[in-house]
């Protein structure tokens, strides 16, 4: 079993196939991925687009229980709208993830209204994704400064760090709340994150799904080409990911 | 004509690759040339000893290994002198990684090198995609600014900078894109875009697996179409200063 921890429904993907995830599980299907983290897009690109979005989420994974799992979002600039747009997620839609993206999304890590955020999350054990590697705003100190500052909560460094900050995205996981999605740095930086980060918090993920291009075969090709033990390659697309959804 | 457009070669840190392993994996893979640099140690600091192991790599190995060369500018006199004698001995490339090196890729520093590899009549290969120091807008400045000199786009920008890269690149016509990290989904969409002239090949072995690089890029922009890319575009370049 694969599974992908990042991928997205896609705006265009949204525009040409309207909520049927068929056409995109395709890519899975070929790539031998058997479930999926499904970020949203819209909902990381206007703020008011976010809640539309949650909820259309939550309809594409039902058309694939077993194999997608909705993530949401909110919107801190939004202050009090926002926490309870994640609440909203939680206890009414059935989201048990967050994806956040503070480059994208325009907002501090250090933002009020997103603190409470983080409180919420941690109350409800829900894990956060992150977009991570990108100043100023998303760095994986950053994130790891969360970490720090909400030891209750699971952080998810959605991208290791991306090519070049993946020794930061090292150093963020000595946070014990915090877990490393590899997704984005180059083959060797992932044989190297493989070496030193406690294995029981490696995911792995393609950003699938922002654009109809295939990310995952070379994304996966990448991982499968490392030279990282199989027992930790099946962890790593396995287990870990599986004790996420716990 | 195949050509690896960056290879970096030596063993440091993430570095590890010899010459044997390249040439290995050029056969396999079906590449005649490859462009070799310098691990990063030796672009931020000890760049003579560097560009000495670059050259004797290659000397062995002319018709397949074409050596690169670098100088940190915060050596500035002697940086300079340094390129002008590693240009002498046989590179055919300036690298310049203004991450490592420490200065902002349009960064006045560098111009006195810029101008020897325009001397030497080489190309410039840049690093980018550091964010702030190395970014696609930055090498249309040094494109401006030094209409004569080629400037190769190491990793298009990636990660954070794909947005900017197919402006940047149609906003001088001596800028050309290499594929490096920047994936072969996201390079083809680029080159599509640019144009096939414009377009490098490289796959930043040992970070990346050359046979693997090669064969996903070959995916999405097969050989037969775009040979382009595949080494005519940057041996065009490389010719500028005579025959390899």
């Amino acid at each position: 079993m694969i599974v992908d921890c990042h991928t997205h429904w896609g705006m265009c993907w949204q525009d040409r196939y309207r909520g049927d995830p068929s056409e995109w599980l395709v890519s899975l299907d070929r790539n031998g991925v058997s479930k999926a983290f499904l970020y949203g897009h819209a909902n990381l690109h206007r703020s008011d687009l976010c809640k539309n979005d949650n909820n259309l989420l939550v309809q594409v994974a039902a058309k694939a229980p077993d194999r997608l799992i909705p993530v949401g979002t909110s919107w801190p600039q939004m202050e009090k709208e926002s926490v309870k747009e994640v609440r909203r997620c939680i206890e009414q839609l059935g989201i048990r993830h967050l994806k956040f993206h503070p480059w994208l999304q325009g907002f501090s890590t250090a933002d009020r209204y997103f603190g409470e955020i983080c409180d919420v999350a941690g109350a409800h054990r829900v894990p956060i994704f992150f977009h991570d590697g990108t100043p100023a705003y998303s760095l994986s100190e950053q994130i790891a400064g969360l970490a720090r500052r909400f030891p209750s909560t699971t952080f998810v460094l959605a991208h290791s760090g991306l090519l070049w900050g993946w020794r930061s995205a090292i150093e963020a996981a000595r946070y014990p709340n915090v877990r490393l999605c590899l997704c984005g740095p180059s083959q060797r930086a992932i044989e190297l994150v493989c070496e030193r980060v406690d294995p029981d918090r490696l995911l792995w993920g393609s950003d699938y799904g922002f654009g109809f291009a295939d990310s995952i075969g070379y994304r996966l090709g990448l991982f499968v080409r490392a030279k990282i033990k199989e027992d930790l390659k099946e962890r790593i697309l396995k287990i870990n990911p599986l004790n996420l959804l716990k | 004509m195949t050509i690896d457009g960056y290879c970096a070669l030596g063993r440091d840190r993430e570095y590890d690759l010899t010459v044997t392993e390249l040439l290995r994996a050029m056969d396999l893979t079906g590449v005649e040339q490859a462009v070799i640099a310098p691990i990063d140690r030796f672009l931020a600091v000890d760049n003579r000893a560097g560009n000495d192991f670059i050259l004797q790599a290659a000397r062995p190995y002319r018709s397949r290994l074409i050596p690169s060369c670098s100088a940190n500018p915060w050596f500035g006199v002697k940086a300079v002198e340094e390129l002008q004698r590693a240009f002498a001995e046989g590179a055919r490339i300036l690298v310049l990684h203004p991450f490592i090196q420490g200065y902002l890729a349009n960064d006045e520093l560098a111009w006195p090198l810029i101008d020897a590899a325009a001397f030497a009549q080489v190309p410039v290969y840049l690093h980018t995609g550091q964010p702030g120091n190395s970014t696609p807008w930055q090498i249309v400045d040094l494109a401006d600014r030094f209409p004569s000199v080629d400037f190769i786009m190491g990793h298009c920008g990636a990660t954070d900078f794909w947005n900017d890269v197919v402006h940047a690149a149609k906003a001088a016509t001596n800028i050309y894109l290499e594929s490096s990290l920047a994936r072969p989904f996201n390079f083809a969409s680029y080159i599509q875009e640019v144009g096939e002239s414009k377009g490098i090949m490289g796959s930043f072995v040992p970070l990346n697996d050359l046979n693997f690089e090669w064969a996903q890029m070959r995916e999405h922009l097969p050989l037969e179409k775009w040979r382009g890319v595949y080494g005519e575009n940057l041996n065009r370049l490389l010719l500028k200063r005579g025959a390899l």
